[in-house]
């Protein structure tokens, strides 16, 4: 029992600093079972409200990603203090989207809207 | 004399007093264990990757070296191909379904035997083809810790002082505010530094795993034979370091003409934009922390007239480019985003829109004032 103890401290000190220091783009969320979930931090490219499907451009640097995600019944969209519905959502829109990784691809479980100040 | 002015002379006061530092020195002051990585970065830097070390499918260059080459890391040469679509509503599509908006001029001999295609596919739904000299990296560690609320102050999108020059951020994909690269889209220069290695050599790191797709549609089986990431973080992290220690050099002592030009380049406005002097924030590397330094620029975006206009990126729109920071001036041989101006005075006469206003004022000056402002600008 101690040393799984130790041995579950020591992994989250080795874990902590990699997933702290890894960009928005693809944070790994929750070390237990660090290939199941995953925060994206980007920019609506397409959306097809019909289907759910949204796309969002990621990355690092002046190497950018596409990322491709469904929703679900149960995603939750929201803006500040308001839920959204998928159809709100339009190319351009700078979002956070909290997945998971399923047979059928990422699935989000939260896209929250972020408001960009202008200038 | 004026605040700014002021502050100049003083800079330039502090900078006589010391060693001047040459193209390609590491910034004056760092620790041992600084210096230390600015020459093990050096070493990450000018490494060249093969296939089996990570370079590829698709590349522009084999070492970072190989565009920073000149001298000793922070000049190049190369000019490379950018391309993004501006669609309706003003919405710029960075073409990631079509390998992005960096397109790479070569291919690994087992990418070209698998496609038969020397370099990437020019994505069919460009817009606009936009072609990018290799930037000058010196002194981008300075830049990178001006804060974001500097930059802001600075942005005058309304134009509510009339001077005809408004100026605002961009912003990259995810919304934070941009400075890094000629449409400033690049938040820092981290990133900056690590999507380089990415997208100029297709090189992955532990902050970009993933290849790029090569027009859309996957990497061919066995032809990236490297495991990813292909460098270590350590390395990575060492090349960055380089680049963050890499000090702008020193400005020549400026002779009579040269002092009346400064003093001419703010006059015409040049300065609006071409910030003389601004001032890090707080860094843990006291070299770097709060310390004014001569930018030259508000690494803010300007529209810059239809005849410079190329790619969209971020928020900047085809004709907006970021204010290039005069930086190494002496050491240029071309000049602009493209290197299309092979003088300062092509320079100046190419700068539209917002910037029209100073090269009108430059052109109306007698000869002898527009080459003090010239000599001023080669002195940088």
């Amino acid at each position: 029992m101690r040393r799984n103890i130790r041995v579950a401290a020591l992994t989250t000190i080795l874990l902590v600093p990699l997933i702290v220091s890894a960009p928005a783009g693809w944070r790994a969320v929750g070390s237990a079972q660090p290939a199941a979930s995953y925060t994206f931090q980007g920019t609506v490219r397409a959306i097809n409200a019909r289907t759910g499907t949204l796309e969002l451009v990621t990355g690092v640097g002046m190497s950018l990603r596409l990322v491709r995600m469904t929703t679900a019944a149960t995603t939750r969209l929201v803006a500040t203090g308001a839920a959204l519905r998928v159809g709100d959502l339009k190319p351009g829109d700078v979002v956070r989207a909290e997945c998971r990784r399923t047979a059928a691809g990422l699935v989000a479980d939260r896209i929250e809207k972020l408001e960009v100040a202008t200038p | 004399m004026t605040g700014p002015r002021v502050t100049v002379a003083l800079l330039l006061v502090a900078v006589s007093c010391q060693k001047p530092v040459k193209p390609g020195d590491p910034l004056p002051r760092l620790s041992r264990a600084e210096r230390d990585r600015f020459d093990r970065g050096k070493v990450v830097f000018d490494s060249v990757f093969t296939s089996e070390t990570g370079l590829g499918p698709l590349f522009n260059s084999t070492a970072c070296g190989e565009c920073h080459e000149d001298p000793a890391g922070g000049r190049g040469d190369e000019v490379e191909v950018h391309a993004t679509a501006f669609r309706a509503g003003a919405v710029c599509d960075p073409l990631v379904q079509e390998g992005g908006p960096v397109i790479q001029q070569h291919t690994t001999p087992a990418l070209k035997q698998a496609l038969g295609i020397d370099e990437e596919p020019f994505p069919p739904s460009a817009t606009a083809r936009a072609m990018r000299t290799s930037p000058v990296v010196f002194g981008r560690g300075l830049l990178d810790l001006v804060p974001d609320s500097v930059l802001l102050a600075y942005a005058d999108p309304a134009d509510k002082n009339h001077d005809g020059v408004r100026g605002r951020p961009n912003r990259f994909a995810d919304g934070r505010i941009g400075r890094f690269g000629r449409k400033g889209f690049v938040p820092t220069l981290r990133e900056f530094n690590a999507g380089a290695f990415a997208a100029e050599m297709s090189v992955t790191t532990p902050e970009q795993p993933t290849e790029e797709d090569i027009g859309g549609k996957p990497i061919p089986t066995g032809v990236d034979p490297a495991a990813d990431p292909e460098i270590t973080q350590q390395a990575l992290d060492l090349a960055d370091d380089f680049v963050r220690f890499l000090a702008p050099p020193t400005p020549a002592t400026l002779a009579k003409d040269g002092r009346r030009g400064r003093d001419l380049f703010s006059q015409i406005g040049c300065a609006s934009c071409h910030i003389p002097t601004l001032r890090t924030g707080y860094s843990p590397v006291p070299a770097l922390s709060n310390r004014p330094f001569a930018a030259y620029t508000d690494l803010l975006l300007h529209d810059m007239g239809a005849d410079l206009a190329d790619i969209c990126l971020g928020l900047a729109t085809p004709a907006d480019f970021r204010t290039e920071p005069l930086l190494d001036l002496r050491g240029a041989e071309h000049f602009l985003h493209d290197g299309r101006a092979t003088t300062l005075e092509q320079a100046i006469e190419l700068h539209g829109g917002e910037g029209s206003g100073a090269r009108d004022r430059f052109k109306t000056l007698p000869a002898a004032d527009q080459a003090a402002l010239i000599a001023f600008l080669k002195s940088l």
